[in-house]
């Protein structure tokens, strides 16, 4: 499933770099954004000038040291430029693009180091580009830069001594911690079991309770490790955010709009294998949000809002879930016009309530925008976005209003370790469902059931809830007239929902491992595993279940 | 770097080596071709696969099923930690279901890169058949089935249907 140890000896070697150097040339992109913004305003942003020059000269180094001759070379042009600008403020603004095609190219091929050498071609065309544009100023510029570069020279020696507290471990490395980390977890409720199993026996108390003891320490002991195991995996979401200013820059270049992105929270951490696959769906939203979210300068001038639009990326921690913000200050989604797209597919939202008519934007098929554009096509699939959120445990809400912007919500899981699921009784079968969506659990006796228009429907805590079977919705064969049936209050997707099961079987931590490609990619099962007598159980995707449960999404399955 | 990879053993060493491993090695005879093969039985039919493909033959302990899974995928199980899916055979070669009893196994092969489990109702023996014994299948054999059926070996008690995993397990279609 992981890949193997390091294939290559300079594998580990290579990627150490692109982990140093990549954050490095993001940084210079990043700062070359906010100062085309402060030259266009007329500030020549002196003080900017020293930091920049000092990420580029490390990137040189390190890339001459990695034997990346082009990379090398692409930073020495790049410092050239940055040399030149640094004595002719005249020439600052007229450069920014300049400079911002290269740190991006820059970037590109050291993200691309791990797996291909890099492009010598691109490079010595910039590199030509480059020469051309320091050519055409004045001479004197060529000394001021060795002279620079000499003090740079002694900075960066001081620079490139890291802090002797830290270690650098390969991914691969954390994988398996994580990977071994679950198979303890298996192992203890295998003893938990065996222990239960004994107990109902019952013969040598005594001893009992000493294995109940020794079993209660190690519980104890094994969620501290986990807590220990999590935290070596935790990165900054700044490290996904980095890439975005560059992103809305150019999109609204393209689309003629005045952009500003602003991001909050970058600091809030969240595991590393969540980290790398955020930034796709990310991408998307961001991209959604400044092609058809924002409107041109001129219409936001007609309705008194600032020329100047803002995407907001904000990130913040709730307990043991992270929520991400995509925010944008546009015209907001039309919800008359996607209740009309949905009824065009022959889906009705489950009530009239604003949040469950946003819900429809996530169907397959339905396009919120009408124009193409060749960035984002057809207003990107947001169905595609909210699949690969819940391929990471998480959800995605989506809130608008008319005239003032859209958000997009994602919640993420903090850890990847171990879901902590309620184990059902449906039929002979039995399902986990990650606590985190269940609201409740309750007693369901056949009076509390009603059919209302054709639909199950429960009251919860005063207000109608629908119902559905488990049984039916997984194809369950039910048992003959269960004695009792209960149910479980589900509120993934933020209107609760019911889900009849046979069985409540207490709470689990569960080791969620993917499904083997074999099995097809079934919608409601988020994973599989393995329970304390060694069986198989499949974990439930409770924001699945509960949208197909409303009889509304049906267009969605097979 | 603690990987040393520049140094090597003395030449000698490597010469010594080498004899050994060539005096170790018999006379070359030419080996008359042959396969081996894992049987099974189906629908009292038998059938053969590469003992090459094989992994482990296990006895059928619980099987969990997954919702909206293929119709040919019995389930999973867990074998000694992994997930591993579960081919009913049966319906994936296009017979009629039936009962588990307890000489069902499951074949745990490698295809494309992967373990799957395969259902059968018995492994019936291991079996080297010279490949001059293999015909290719006649007509009522065949039909009605796709092209996985790579031969027949005539073999006593019955002749032997050798199965090529690699398209009887194609899973991205529909069953046959």
């Amino acid at each position: 499933m992981l890949p193997g140890p390091d294939q290559h000896p300079f594998a580990d070697l290579i990627h150490d770099y692109v982990a140093e150097c990549l954050p490095l040339a993001e940084r210079v992109t990043e700062a070359l954004i906010a100062l085309e913004r402060s030259w266009k305003a007329g500030d020549p942003a002196d003080e900017e000038f020293a930091p920049l020059k000092g990420l580029l000269h490390t990137i040189k180094g390190n890339s001459a040291m990695m034997g990346l001759t082009p990379l090398q070379e692409l930073a020495h042009a790049l410092e050239d430029v940055w040399a030149l600008l640094a004595a002719r403020p005249d020439l600052r603004s007229g450069a920014a693009d300049l400079m911002l095609r290269g740190a991006e190219l820059l970037a590109d091929q050291i993200r691309a180091a791990g797996s291909t050498p890099p492009d010598a071609a691109l490079v010595a065309a910039f590199r030509d580009e480059a020469r051309e544009f320091v050519g055409a100023a004045a001479e004197p510029a060529g000394l001021e830069r060795r002279k620079a570069e000499r003090r740079q020279g002694e900075r960066r020696q001081s620079a490139s001594v890291a802090a002797a507290d830290t270690v650098r471990v390969s991914s691969h490395r954390l994988d398996r911690l994580l990977e071994i980390f679950g198979e303890a977890i298996v192992a203890q409720a295998a003893l938990e079991e065996a222990g239960r199993a004994l107990g109902a026996r019952a013969s040598a108390q005594g001893n009992l309770a000493a294995l109940d003891r020794a079993l209660t320490a190690m519980r104890r002991t094994l969620r501290r490790f986990e807590g220990a195991v999590m935290e070596v995996r935790l990165l900054p979401v700044a490290t996904v955010f980095g890439r975005f200013s560059r992103l809305v820059r150019d999109l609204a270049q393209a689309e003629s709009k005045l952009v500003r992105l602003e991001t909050t929270g970058g600091e809030t951490q969240l595991d590393k294998s969540i980290v790398d696959r955020l930034g796709e769906p990310l991408v998307h939203l961001v991209t959604n949000a400044v092609i058809h979210g924002i409107e041109p300068p001129a219409e936001r001038a007609r309705s008194g809002k600032p020329a100047e639009a803002t995407i907001t990326l904000a990130a913040t921690q709730r307990s043991d879930r992270v929520l991400i913000e995509v925010r944008d200050d546009g015209r907001g989604l039309d919800s008359e016009r996607i209740r009309l797209k949905a009824r065009a597919l022959g889906v009705s939202p489950a009530s009239d309530n604003p949040e469950d008519v946003y819900a429809l934007a996530f169907l397959p098929g339905l396009s919120t925008s009408d124009e193409v554009s060749p960035l984002a096509g057809r207003g990107v699939g947001l169905d595609v976005v909210a699949g690969s959120i819940r391929a990471l445990g998480g959800s995605v809400r989506l809130t608008s209003a008319s005239g003032r912007g859209t958000t997009f919500t994602l919640t993420l899981p903090l850890t990847v370790a171990v879901v902590r699921s309620l184990l059902l009784g449906v039929g002979d079968e039995r399902y986990a469902i990650p606590l985190s969506d269940v609201a409740a659990t309750f007693r369901m006796d056949p009076e509390r059931l009603h059919a209302i228009e054709g639909r199950q429907m429960t009251l919860w805590r005063g207000t109608p809830i629908p119902v559905a079977d488990a049984a039916r919705l997984l194809g369950v064969p039910p048992r003959p007239e269960p004695a009792r049936r209960y149910c479980v209050v589900l509120a993934a997707s933020g209107r609760p929902r019911g889900l009849l099961v046979d069985r409540l079987l207490g709470h689990h931590d569960l080791v969620a491992k993917p499904l083997d490609p074999a099995l097809g990619r079934p919608p409601a099962i988020a994973g599989a595993a393995i329970l304390g007598d060694g069986r198989v159980t499949c974990l439930l995707d409770a924001a699945q279940l509960g949208a197909a449960g409303d009889g509304t999404a049906q267009a969605g399955n097979r | 770097m603690t990987k040393k990879s520049g140094t090597s053993p003395p030449p000698e060493a490597l010469l010594q080596f080498a004899d050994q491993v060539a005096t170790a090695a018999p006379p070359a005879a030419p080996p008359e071709p042959e396969l081996q093969l894992v049987a099974f039985e189906l629908d009292r039919e038998e059938f053969g696969v590469p003992i090459g493909q094989v992994r482990e033959v296990v006895r059928v302990s619980h099987i969990s099923r997954v919702p909206q899974a293929p119709p040919h995928i019995r389930g999973v199980v867990n074998l000694r930690g992994r997930i591993l899916p579960v081919v009913e055979l049966r319906s994936r070669l296009g017979l009629p279901p039936a009962e588990l009893t307890p000489r069902a196994r499951i074949i745990l092969v490698e295809v494309y890169g992967r373990t799957l489990g395969l259902l059968v109702d018995a492994v019936s023996r291991v079996v080297r058949v010279p490949r001059s014994a293999v015909v290719p299948p006649p007509e009522e054999v065949v039909s009605g089935r796709s092209d996985y059926i790579t031969g027949v070996a005539r073999l006593a008690p019955r002749p032997l249907i050798l199965l090529d995993l690699d398209k009887a397990l194609l899973l991205t279609g529909d069953s046959p």
